[in-house]
C-alpha cells in the first residue's frame, strides 16, 4: 500500500523541428489519497507538531509535492 | 502603550494552532467514519485540552475571539492591538 515514489513519469516525443529546447521526461504526482479507496481505522498518526506543518494527521497520506522550480528545465 | 510580546505568546498560538488543526482533521476523518471510538475519544481530549490552552491564553493575552465567544477583563479588551495580522 505504501507507495514511497509519488511520481510517475512519461516522455514526450522529441522531433527535429520542435520550436522550443526539447523536455525529455515530465513527471506528474499520483498522491497517496489514490492509492487508498476508505481511509481504515486506526491508521498511523504524526505527533500534533508534525501534523501541522505537513499539512495532514496521517503519514499514509503525506504527499510532500516538491516544487520543481530551481531544478532546471531538463525534467521539468 | 505598546504591548511587547513575549516568546509565550508565540509559543503557546503554535500550541493552539497545532490543537486546531487536529481537531480539524479529526472532525473530516470523523464524518465517514463515525464509529471509530478510539478516534472519538481522542477527539474528545484533544478538544478539553485545546479549550484549556485557549482559556490559559485568554487569560494572559486577551480574547480570541468575539461576540461572545471569549470574555474580556476591564476595560474592553478587544481594541488593544494586536490585531491577528500584525501578530
Amino acid at each position: 500500500m505504501m507507495v514511497n515514489k509519488q511520481t510517475r513519469d512519461w516522455y514526450p516525443f522529441v522531433g527535429p523541428f520542435d520550436p522550443c529546447p526539447p523536455i525529455y521526461v515530465k513527471s506528474y504526482y499520483v498522491p497517496p489519497n489514490q492509492y487508498i479507496p476508505f481511509q481504515p481505522m486506526g491508521l498511523q498518526q504524526f505527533s500534533l507538531q508534525e501534523a501541522l506543518r505537513l499539512g495532514t494527521l496521517w503519514p499514509a497520506l503525506y504527499s510532500p509535492y516538491e516544487s520543481k522550480c530551481g531544478k532546471g528545465a531538463g525534467n521539468e | 502603550m505598546n504591548k511587547k510580546l513575549d516568546a509565550n505568546y508565540y509559543s503557546k498560538l503554535l500550541e493552539l494552532q497545532q490543537l486546531d488543526f487536529a481537531l480539524v482533521e479529526l472532525t473530516l476523518y470523523l464524518d465517514t467514519h463515525p464509529n471509530d471510538l478510539q478516534a472519538i475519544q481522542q477527539f474528545n481530549q484533544l478538544a478539553q485540552q485545546r479549550q484549556q490552552c485557549a482559556h490559559q491564553f485568554e487569560m494572559q493575552y486577551g480574547p480570541l475571539l468575539q461576540f461572545g465567544h471569549s470574555y474580556s477583563k476591564y476595560p474592553w479588551q478587544w481594541i488593544e492591538t494586536p490585531w491577528p495580522w500584525q501578530v
